[in-house]
């Protein structure tokens, strides 16, 4: 378990390390002086001076990687071209606008989508489970970010039940809560039906092995081998998907940011690319990848939690 | 606790005119047709019959659990003057697990692989309210002592994965048995388990029977288990009963034709050995239609057409018993059936004279000598860290065996024993890690694919798993002809080639347009044999040949196996658990346990007077079809240890019950006799 851990925690170090030599190796594939990149074709040569110098432009490029990597271990992933403000500090202030959002999307998804999944394979080819069926098919193919045009439309411009855009008041969590309220509807939307699909296969398939029929020999009640016997051991592949979904929600949702004006992760690193604002897209996108890799990791440890076959194969 | 009920009560089971249809995309399959049979209280009744004969469907009648296109067309089953087709869904679920329960086939597949032990017996007991928590795990714990799990305390605490397929199974007895049910049903409990392992869990099921006067309903295709448990038997085919009797009437006094054939064709009843076994020939009738009269008329060597197209009257002679057959009643009846125990009924085929004499001398097609496969249990570094020298398994340890043109040699061992992994390294599909193998002269150890791959024209291969192993989307033409396109074979119609093939292994015709999944059992084998043959080997390892096919199809592989070795001077290396079987079949055989050969020798004298224990103990393991020599004790107990702790002695001396002190300390070299047998034991038992 504990070497597991190790090797995990180094390999995730190895991709987060290719990532930032990616990054970084970015700023020198595009033709033209970083600097000048950095800052614009509009900037005024002291800036361009300033700028090469604290960016340690004049050492040799390895050097130059080598202290990027160095500040980025340390928390250090540079400054704002504009603002000079640590990148560190504006990730800091936008981080909790995506997470809260990839929460709630994930979270209502799950807990409409597993349940979904579970009583159309229970009752395979009744109306509920062709329900589930056209439903599930239906959310997956509409793009997020027309559910969000139309949730908003609706929601917002027509029926005004709750607010259009903005992220709510700062500190005041009742507020903020309602705000999020329509933006994780849209994000969340078709993951339920990627669940429900996800969990009824799986579900069908457990339910067809001989350890469910044993436990219905022994009289247990339906809800006990549903639930308990079952869906324990078809939860496993799902796990996965959620955790895959978590990480590739937080890059994602940079549409339902856009549309709904949140100042998430994803928006900023969509702002910070419009206004070729470089060392905020490097910290923005090492920070995703960052949060990608630890998720995903959960997520097998949560399957090697609830499996013991791969526990102490670990 | 049956004794209670007074003496009036005492049909426990009574089925009665029990049909079932399921309806399938082909159309209604009258799967059970008119069973009735009661089952008394203390006593243990076996179904018996081959694939396709229903038996299994009657035990999930009894439980309502038939799968959702199955219906029940008419008939009741009572148990304890309730009809359980009628009891509703609540009703049934009550008494599931509490008056009815079950062993069932598989103890690897038929347990929850995530919940420990003491949870799914904690389940079991969910009608138990009144009980605490530690009086159910006391329950539990006492169960598992009683079915003979040792350190019950800690091991209820372990999942099924822990568990070796044996102590499963005990398991399995022992959640069945925990809410102290009036009727238990078994479902093939012991076919899937190794030899020892089956005369381990015949023993306890014994013991506990008599322990708990249960009433069991056993079902099984093996005539042994059912002759070695039962105290009755009904015989089913094609979903109806054809003959029912105590156990004794039964195997010594058969009257129905099919009854008579099933025993004979039972590779571990025939006393005399021969390389043809007998077949009832012909295929399972098609449950689809409609039938008249006797359902065994077309398979039955006594058939009269007039007559057996009417159903045939009960005739009960025996106590209890009756048999469904024209020659026991009526016109058709003949006062010399059934004809004396040592007449052959059935047909083998011509026997082919014997190859292996006029081999015997010839040089060697297949030569191992000392030849070790190992498998790495850690990485390197988990190694170092745990400070372990060696992180790799003997699979295969110092194997010597050798294969002429024109024998057959079998390779006996159960599972883990390392037979399959020496058939594969022979076959150049794994590396060995050394020792030598020769064929034909020439070592082939470890040759490079591209060197080995004309090599691979001469031996041939012939898989377990004979459905699995076809490819679906193919047909069966494409299926036997793939291995001359896989080798360029050029210059041949393909067609011709197909035609001429399945000719040889007599697979009708229009078969080579179907696929995998339109063949039954012993066709998939055949095109097995086929594929096998495609390029004229010298040589063909079986992996099980007979694995998962009824008795009286499996002598049809063996003896179309025997013929085309007669023909063409095959070798073959039989690899089987099946020592009934490859008695018949083999001209050596060579006993494997814990990856090394333990004895090796002429298979004849062999069976006639093992020289290792263990040897022993597998002729003694097979439960015999016969009542009367049941057996009063377990030759072997324990379990095969696991190759990660191979004893320090002899492999086999925690189990041996001849075991010695220097047993467990040193390693018995092998040994040759001067009749040519060999053995590694240090105390050789004749």
């Amino acid at each position: 378990m504990t070497l597991y851990l190790v090797k995990r925690i180094g390999l995730s170090l190895a991709v987060i390390f290719l990532v930032v030599a990616v990054l970084f190796s970015l700023l020198y594939l595009i033709p033209g002086d970083p600097a000048t990149i950095a800052l614009g074709p509009r900037a005024t040569p002291e800036a361009i001076q300033r700028y090469a110098e604290k960016m340690h432009l004049d050492e040799p490029v390895w050097m130059q990687f080598l202290i990027y990597v160095g500040n980025a271990l340390t928390g250090d992933l540079g400054v704002d071209v504009f603002s000079d403000r640590p990148v560190t500090a504006i990730i800091g202030e936008r981080i909790g606008f995506t997470l809260s959002l990839v929460f709630a999307g994930m979270g209502w998804a799950m807990l409409l989508g597993i349940p979904l999944g579970c009583f159309a394979a229970v009752r395979p080819n009744t109306w509920l489970d062709r329900v589930t069926g056209v439903l599930s098919v239906g959310t997956i193919a509409v793009p997020s970010f027309l559910v969000s045009i139309w949730a908003l439309l609706i929601f917002a411009v027509h029926l005004k039940w709750l607010p259009a855009i903005g992220a709510g008041e700062p500190g005041e969590l009742g507020d903020q809560a309602i705000h999020l309220v329509l933006p994780a509807f849209a994000v969340g939307l078709s993951w339920v039906g990627y669940l429900a699909r996800m969990v009824r296969a799986s579900m069908l398939e457990v339910m067809g092995e001989t350890y469910i029929r044993s436990a219905r020999a022994f009289g247990l009640r339906p809800r006990r081998i549903v639930y308990g016997y079952a869906l324990r051991v078809a939860i496993l592949p799902t796990i996965t998907l959620i955790g895959m979904g978590f990480g590739g929600l937080i890059s994602s949702t940079v549409f339902a940011e856009i549309i709904f004006s949140r100042p998430g992760i994803g928006k900023l690193i969509f702002d910070s690319v419009m206004a070729r604002n470089f060392p905020v897209v490097q910290g923005g996108v090492l920070v995703a990848t960052g949060l990608y890799i630890f998720v995903v990791l959960v997520s097998d440890l949560i399957i090697a939690w609830l499996d013991p076959r791969v526990r102490e194969s670990l | 606790m049956a004794k209670d009920l007074g003496p009036d009560a005492e049909t426990l089971l009574d089925i009665r005119n029990l049909s079932v249809d399921f309806r399938t995309p082909r159309g209604r399959v009258q799967a059970l047709r008119d069973i009735s049979f009661p089952v008394r209280r203390g006593r243990i009744v076996g179904l018996v019959g081959e694939s396709g004969s229903g038996k299994s469907t009657v035990l999930w009648s009894i439980l309502g659990l038939l799968s959702g296109n199955a219906e029940v067309t008419a008939g009741e089953i009572m148990f304890d003057e309730r009809d359980m087709l009628r009891l509703g869904e609540p009703g049934l679920r009550a008494a599931r697990g509490e008056d009815i329960s079950v062993v069932f086939q598989d103890p690897m597949t038929s347990q929850i692989p995530v919940l420990t032990y003491a949870r799914q017996m904690f389940d079991i007991l969910y009608r138990r309210p009144n009980l605490s928590a530690s009086q159910k795990r006391r329950m539990a714990i006492e169960m598992m002592e009683k079915v003979g799990i040792p350190d019950p305390e800690s091991r209820i605490d372990q999942y099924p994965h822990h568990f070796s397929g044996g102590m499963r199974q005990r398991a399995g007895i022992a959640m069945a048995l925990l809410t102290g049910p009036k009727l238990l049903l078994a479902d093939e409990p012991t076919t899937a388990l190794d030899v020892t392992m089956e005369a381990q869990i015949i023993h306890l099921l014994q013991e506990l029977q008599s322990d708990l006067d249960a009433t069991i309903v056993l079902v099984s295709h093996n005539l042994g288990l059912i002759a070695e448990l039962c105290d009755d038997v009904v015989v089913m085919y094609a979903g109806e009963i054809v003959e029912a009797g105590d156990v004794r009437s039964i195997f010594h006094d058969a009257r129905h034709p099919y009854t008579r054939a099933l025993l004979e064709c039972d590779p571990a009843r025939i006393s005399d050995v021969s390389r043809k076994l007998p077949v009832i020939p012909g295929d399972i009738p098609d449950l689809t239609r409609q039938r008249h009269g006797c359902i065994f008329a077309p398979r039955c060597p006594r058939v009269e057409e007039g007559i057996c197209r009417t159903t045939p009257p009960p005739d009960a002679r025996t106590p209890g018993g009756h048999a469904r057959c024209h020659l026991l009643e009526g016109p058709m009846r003949d006062p010399d059936w059934p004809p004396p125990h040592d007449v052959v009924t059935v047909g083998r085929g011509a026997i082919p004279k014997a190859a292996s004499e006029s081999t015997a001398r010839d040089a060697p097609l297949l030569d191992v000598s000392d030849l070790n496969v190992r498998f790495r249990t850690l990485s390197a570094l988990r190694a170092r860290l745990r400070g372990m020298d060696d992180p790799f398994v003997d699979a295969v340890l110092d194997v010597s065996l050798s294969v002429r043109p024109g024998e057959t040699v079998g390779l006996v061992g159960e599972s883990g024993s390392g037979k399959t992994t020496l058939g594969r390294t022979v076959l150049n599909l794994l590396p060995a890690h050394d020792g030598s193998v020769r064929f034909e002269g020439r070592e082939i150890r470890n040759m490079p694919e591209a060197r080995f791959k004309p090599l691979r024209r001469d031996m041939a291969m012939m898989f377990q798993d004979p459905v699995g192993s076809l490819s679906p989307r193919k047909s069966v033409r494409a299926l036997i002809t793939e291995p001359l396109q896989i080798h360029n074979v050029t210059g041949v119609d393909l067609d011709a080639e197909a035609q001429r093939l399945a000719e040889m292994v007599r697979l009708p015709k229009p078969f080579l347009s179907r696929y995998p999944h339109e063949l039954s059992g012993g066709q998939a084998r055949r095109v097995g044999v086929a594929r096998a043959l495609a390029l004229n080997p010298k040589l063909i390892i079986a992996d099980e040949p007979t694995a998962g096919l009824d008795v009286s199809v499996q002598g049809e592989i063996l003896n179309l196996m025997a013929d085309l070795q007669a023909e063409h001077g095959l070798g073959y290396l039989i690899i089987t658990h099946n020592l009934p079987v490859v008695r018949h079949v083999s001209d050596r055989l060579a006993i494997m346990y814990l990856g090394r050969v333990v004895e090796e020798g002429p298979a004849e004298a062999i069976f006639r007077a093992p020289l290792h224990p263990y040897t022993q103990a597998l002729v003694d393991g097979v439960p015999q079809p016969d009542p009367d020599r049941r057996r009063t004790h377990v030759s072997i107990t324990g379990e095969v240890p696991s190759l990660l702790n191979r004893p320090k002695g002899c492999d086999f001396a925690t189990r041996c019950p001849y075991a010695q002190d220097r047993c467990r300390q040193e390693k018995p070299p092998h040994e040759t006799r001067p009749d040519g047998r060999k053995h590694a034991c240090l105390f050789p038992l004749n």
